[in-house]
């Protein structure tokens, strides 16, 4: 049950990013989002080392690489 | 006080401890609206990181990534690494409140103080290879595959995964679906221990398969012109071996509580494991504010709360510095044990594997990026501190006794180190260099 209640805030977090609200970004606007520094990884490299170290470790995983393992770090 | 260890080789303790990249099945997989993809053309990157614990484990690690963009949207994308380890790993026991010294069969002794959490020396070397393709299908929607290969002396891992992008609301929103599969080998050096048995059990020649399936489902948002939103929801099922073949657990005397013999440990073989993760990204005037929580929880009973954030700062229009802390907490999985009382029925399943217990995570550092003038490649340098202890870890063998008959150490001991105070943060310092090097040509 309390896996359930888990998995159902989880949708409602991915749902509620995801309703338009009532203010549009339109695309003259977007120019700092154009920098390829807004992105939610602003140092590739750095992520692959972080999940490594942080996977092997700690007991959990998931989130910005959404591992499927690979290795037997845990 | 000299003791057999349970394993010949710890070897795939270490890489539990510090395995590999190779683990970015479905690498860069949160959606991010609006991106602006790369100029066509090559990109090289490469990193090389130097990590070290206090007294355990070092290891070095460069790696290289090679992606080719096409001016349709296409990229083709090819990753390299070698893991060179060495140093000590915990072997799961407990500290004896005497001087130790531990013995493989292959002859190689270490020595561990009274207080110390005792470890045994290692050695691995591991090799990984990944290629990426991404295919555009029309203006919105983008697909990606993967497909990964790593080896080491007792592991070996083959997989790939695939992954879908569709950008909705005039590329406000993207949208993202993900799976993918991997099948791994365990060979234990020596053979397969038995579960909760005694070190001088026969041991089981052999593979052991793993399975390990991952979906996933993202979104992303531009919120402002200034502001990016996003999360991912993932689960991950894994079946098939998940024992460490070469961790042991402490099995203690029930007067003195001093550890007298001990067992190998034995987990269950299916794990389902699930996460949610919120992210943000804001830049004010000139910085740019990163911020990632994740919760996670598994049918192990191990849950976590993860904080990540960074600042980005431009220095100049050559260089910048981005600060960086991360927290980490978990709760233990419901069969983690810090020691066994012996005399007592073992368990179905038991671990005293600490990344399976109450453990913390503490984490600061920086980056500093630059420019060479007329040069078109960008360097980084990065140094980060982390700190990381389980709470209520006894400071000795001589640790609270329980009340309970059959019951182990795992309650008592935690309560103590939790509200009390009494517990000994036993912590692991650890220090990383990070030097990275990116061009396009």
């Amino acid at each position: 049950m309390r896996t359930r209640r888990r998995t159902f805030a989880a949708l409602v977090l991915l749902a509620g990013i995801g309703i338009p609200g009532c203010a549009t970004v339109h695309p003259w606007d977007r120019d700092l989002m154009a920098k390829p520094t807004m992105r939610f990884v602003p140092v590739p490299h750095e992520m692959a080392v972080d999940d490594h170290i942080y996977f092997s470790k700690e007991g959990s995983t998931g989130g910005m690489d959404a591992a499927g393992g690979g290795c037997g770090c845990n | 006080m000299r003791v057999q260890l349970a394993s010949p080789s710890p070897a795939s303790s270490v890489r539990q401890r510090l395995g590999a990249a190779a683990c970015l099945l479905l690498a860069g997989s949160m959606p991010a609206a609006a991106q602006t993809p790369l100029a066509p053309g090559w990109q090289l990157e490469t990193s090389g990181l130097f990590y070290g614990e206090q007294l355990r484990a070092k290891v070095i690690e460069p790696t290289g990534r090679l992606t080719r963009q096409f001016a349709n949207g296409r990229a083709l994308s090819l990753g390299l690494a070698v893991d060179a380890i060495t140093g000590a790993s915990p072997t799961g026991g407990l500290p004896t409140g005497q001087v130790q010294t531990t013995t493989s069969s292959s002859g190689r002794s270490s020595t561990t103080t009274a207080d110390a959490v005792p470890t045994h020396p290692f050695q691995d070397l591991r090799y990984a290879a990944d290629l990426g393709w991404t295919e555009p299908l029309g203006s919105l929607v983008s697909a990606s595959t993967s497909a990964h290969f790593s080896q080491e002396k007792d592991y070996a891992s083959i997989g790939g995964g695939l992954k879908t992008s569709v950008d909705v609301l005039n590329r406000l929103v993207t949208l993202t679906v993900g799976g993918g599969y991997n099948h791994d080998r365990v060979f234990p050096t020596g053979g397969t221990a038995v579960g909760l048995s005694p070190d001088t059990t026969p041991r089981v020649p052999g593979d052991n398969p793993k399975q390990v399936r991952t979906g996933l489902v993202g979104i992303s948002r531009v919120v402002s012109r200034r502001w990016l939103l996003g999360a991912t929801g993932s689960q991950t099922r894994e079946t098939g071996y998940l024992t460490d073949p070469y961790k042991i657990i402490s099995l203690t005397d029930p007067a003195t509580q001093l550890p007298v013999a001990q067992v190998t440990e034995k987990r269950p073989s299916e794990r389902l494991r699930d996460d949610v993760l919120a992210s943000s990204v804001y830049h004010f005037e000139q910085d740019i504010f990163y911020a990632n929580y994740r919760y996670y929880w598994d049918d192990w009973g191990v849950r976590s709360h993860t904080l990540d954030m960074k600042v980005r700062h431009d220095i100049s229009s050559e260089s910048w510095v981005q600060p960086h802390v991360r927290l980490y907490a978990q709760s233990p999985a419901s069969f983690f044990v810090f020691g066994l009382t012996q005399g007592q029925p073992l368990p179905e399943f038991a671990s005293a594997d600490e990344r399976l217990g109450p453990l913390r995570t503490a984490t600061f550092g920086a980056t500093y990026g630059f420019r060479v003038p007329g040069h078109r490649g960008e360097f980084t340098l990065r140094g980060e501190y982390m700190y990381q202890w389980l709470v209520g870890r006894p400071p000795t063998a001589i640790a609270p006794s329980t009340n309970t008959p059959g019951d182990n150490l795992r309650g008592s001991i935690a309560a103590e180190g939790d509200d009390s105070g009494g517990g000994q943060h036993l912590g692991t310092n650890i220090g990383t260099i990070l030097i990275g090097y990116t061009v396009p040509f």
